[in-house]
């Protein structure tokens, strides 16, 4: 039953690609020092609201999207599957990720430094899931000497918690760098890759056909999906996991930021330099070998009568072989590149002194690069940015995202600054506000924080 | 007036548009009932049985010739695919060089090795025929037989010759069969 939980926890929860376009360096949000830890921040201190500083849900499938196939159009929805299958790409991937800060602080410590901290919950899932397993599953296998191989068949699913604690400083006017040093804590691992193999019928010499399982090497590595029967699968047991019971592992994020030239601004971050060490309720599957099969030679043979099947399943047992492991393994965290360039003008004007602010400008715009590094996995996305500061209480930010899902992806990101009080609402994809259905991927963060502003 | 004043309008203005954008994200119709109606038909080639038969398969201990030889394979046929199967299509590749019509018929048995089912129509392999090809469908409503078989049991049968001669060791002539299943999968109630 423990297991049955996890297993459909796995199937509901998929995610991974983390591109956070308009959030990064949007603000002075509390929240732009997880992305770039060298990120200027213009706070004394600041606090989230616990539970509630930054919620983070993103999700996408680069194959089709549910209106694709499910459009009340009156169009036969088998003839919309078969649209879907043929459009699908080489290799198409799906992908969630939802993070929740538990709680979030930071301080100065001094004119230069900024000191960061806190705790999150995130989860990540990732399929990639090439052509050539849709066409086996969707049509079969009848098109004779086609190679129907799992080479890019990879996936990875992980919920783990982060403590974290940073520290921005400024080293000159033109520099500021940071740092963060993170604890993973691991509650459960699944990931398969550099997976190599392929399944094919060819014409046989003996036989009509010959079929081929042509040096198959798939492992799928597993930790904290089958539990220990002494222990129960609970809220404690997720509580106690997340906190540093789990596997553990520690990770690095460095950034800065350059001021290039009085309006010019260069940002760039490295996040997740890191690993996990999985060695708690470790299993891990392998299946490898070579394998052809002409079929059952039959040889009427009365007086030697022979097993058939059970022959042929031992030499296929022979010949590929299904291992169960039990040893712990490392992974490397995937790694996360941010880097960007911008421009601002327009100072801004104070309408109580009627002075200009010869220091501070309205508009910002800018050109950020996002990039994932992983085994499983790498993503690159462009993004063109405009931010705009509407009040002294009111910040904007549009953004124009290109990704493997789109080539039109416009965000939108809301943060006031009342008092103490400062909250922030970004979104992705909004082109496809107009029918949800029909976006390939959305993600959103929002959050609360209490934080007091340094007086420029 | 106040130029200002209109200013923080057109601002505030902006924002609730942004605001109104965000918050009436909507959806065009959907059916996700549509997926009751969704069905995928997708067919697998496997490859299946073969033999070369010659004259001593056919020759008893004691060199007289035989009306018959028989072999049989011992199946385990998960019932997962049950219900989605819609049809079964064998393919017999046979080649005759003996001066003799042969007959293969294939049965299949339950657990108690009583006969359940036979495939029809039974394959005729002329004399000196060369390349033939027989397909063989089991109808949808005889499917389920396959999953209650156990044994899959084969019977070569030597048809009499026209001039009443026998077969000897010296005859060097063969019979080979080869052969593959389509199966054809209907995946509904996805």
């Amino acid at each position: 039953m423990r297991k049955l939980v996890l297993l459909s926890f796995l199937i509901y929860a998929f995610g991974y690609s983390q591109n956070k376009q308009v959030l990064y360096d949007f603000s002075n949000l509390p929240q732009t020092l997880l992305l770039n830890p060298g990120a200027e921040v213009s706070h004394k201190f600041h606090v989230g609201l616990p539970l509630f500083s930054q919620l983070s849900v993103q999700a996408g499938f680069t194959g089709f999207s549910a209106y694709d196939i499910f459009a009340d159009d009156g169009i036969d929805i088998n003839n919309k599957i078969r649209d879907a299958v043929n459009n699908y790409g080489t290799t198409e991937f799906m992908a969630v990720n939802q993070q929740l800060e538990i709680v979030s602080a930071g301080f100065r410590l001094n004119e230069t430094n900024y000191l960061s901290f806190g705790y999150y919950q995130e989860f990540d899932f990732l399929a990639k899931i090439p052509r050539d397993i849709v066409d086996l599953f969707y049509e079969g296998n009848t098109d004779i000497n086609r190679r129907y191989s799992i080479n890019k068949l990879a996936s990875r699913a992980e919920l783990f918690g982060v403590l974290h604690v940073g520290l921005s400083k400024r080293v000159n006017s033109k520099w500021q760098v940071g740092g963060r040093f993170k604890i993973y804590s691991s509650v459960f691992n699944v990931n398969s890759k550099l997976n190599s193999g392929s399944f094919f019928t060819e014409q046989g010499s003996n036989n009509s056909y010959n079929q081929h399982l042509d040096n198959v090497n798939f492992l799928m590595q597993t930790s904290g999906v089958f539990i220990d029967n002494g222990e129960d699968v609970d809220a404690s047991y997720f509580k106690s996991k997340l906190l540093f019971g789990g596997n553990l592992g520690i990770g690095l994020d460095i950034g800065f930021t350059h001021q290039l030239k009085k309006q010019w601004i260069v940002t760039g971050s490295i996040l997740d330099i890191g690993f996990v060490n999985y060695s708690k309720n470790v299993e891990s599957y392998k299946v490898s070998g070579d394998y052809e099969v002409e079929g059952f030679q039959l040889n009427f043979d009365p007086d030697n009568p022979e097993d058939y099947w059970n022959d042929l399943k031992a030499e296929f047992d022979n010949s590929i072989v299904s291992d169960t492991l039990y040893k712990s393994y490392v992974l490397l965290r995937p790694v996360k590149l941010n880097g960007s360039i911008s421009y601002s003008f327009g100072q801004s004007y104070n309408d109580c002194r009627f002075l200009i602010n010869p220091n501070t400008y309205i508009n910002k715009i800018g050109f950020h690069l996002y990039s994932t590094v992983g085994a499983v996995h790498s993503y690159l996305a462009a993004t063109l940015f405009y931010e705009r500061r509407l009040s002294k209480y009111l910040q904007t930010k549009i953004t124009y995202t290109a990704d493997p899902y789109s080539n039109s992806n416009v965000g939108l990101g809301i943060a006031t600054q009342l008092g103490i009080f400062n909250a922030y609402f970004m979104a992705d994809n909004l082109l496809s506000l107009n029918n949800l259905y029909n976006a390939k991927s959305a993600s959103f963060q929002l959050g609360i924080n209490f934080s007091i502003q340094t007086k420029n | 007036m106040n130029i200002n004043l209109v200013f923080k309008i057109k601002k505030y203005l902006i924002v609730a548009l942004l605001v109104a954008i965000v918050i009436q994200g909507c959806t065009k119709d959907v059916d996700f009932k549509q997926l009751d109606d969704a069905s995928i038909h997708t067919t697998y080639l496997l490859t299946l049985l073969y033999t070369n038969l010659t004259v001593v398969n056919f020759l008893d201990e004691f060199n007289n010739e035989i009306n018959f030889t028989q072999d049989v394979i011992q199946v385990q046929i998960s019932d997962e695919s049950r219900g989605y199967l819609e049809k079964i299509e064998f393919t017999v590749v046979t080649e005759n060089t003996f001066d003799r019509n042969f007959i293969l018929n294939t049965t299949f048995y339950d657990e108690f090795s009583q006969p359940i089912y036979q495939v029809t129509p039974e394959i005729n392999i002329a004399e000196n025929s060369g390349e033939l090809t027989t397909i063989i469908e089991i109808p949808e409503e005889d499917i389920h037989v396959i999953y209650d078989a156990k044994y899959f049991g084969f019977t070569m049968i030597l048809l009499p010759s026209a001039d009443g001669s026998s077969l000897n060791l010296s005859d060097t002539s063969t019979l080979t069969i080869k052969s593959s299943v389509k199966l054809y999968f209907n995946y509904r109630d996805l």
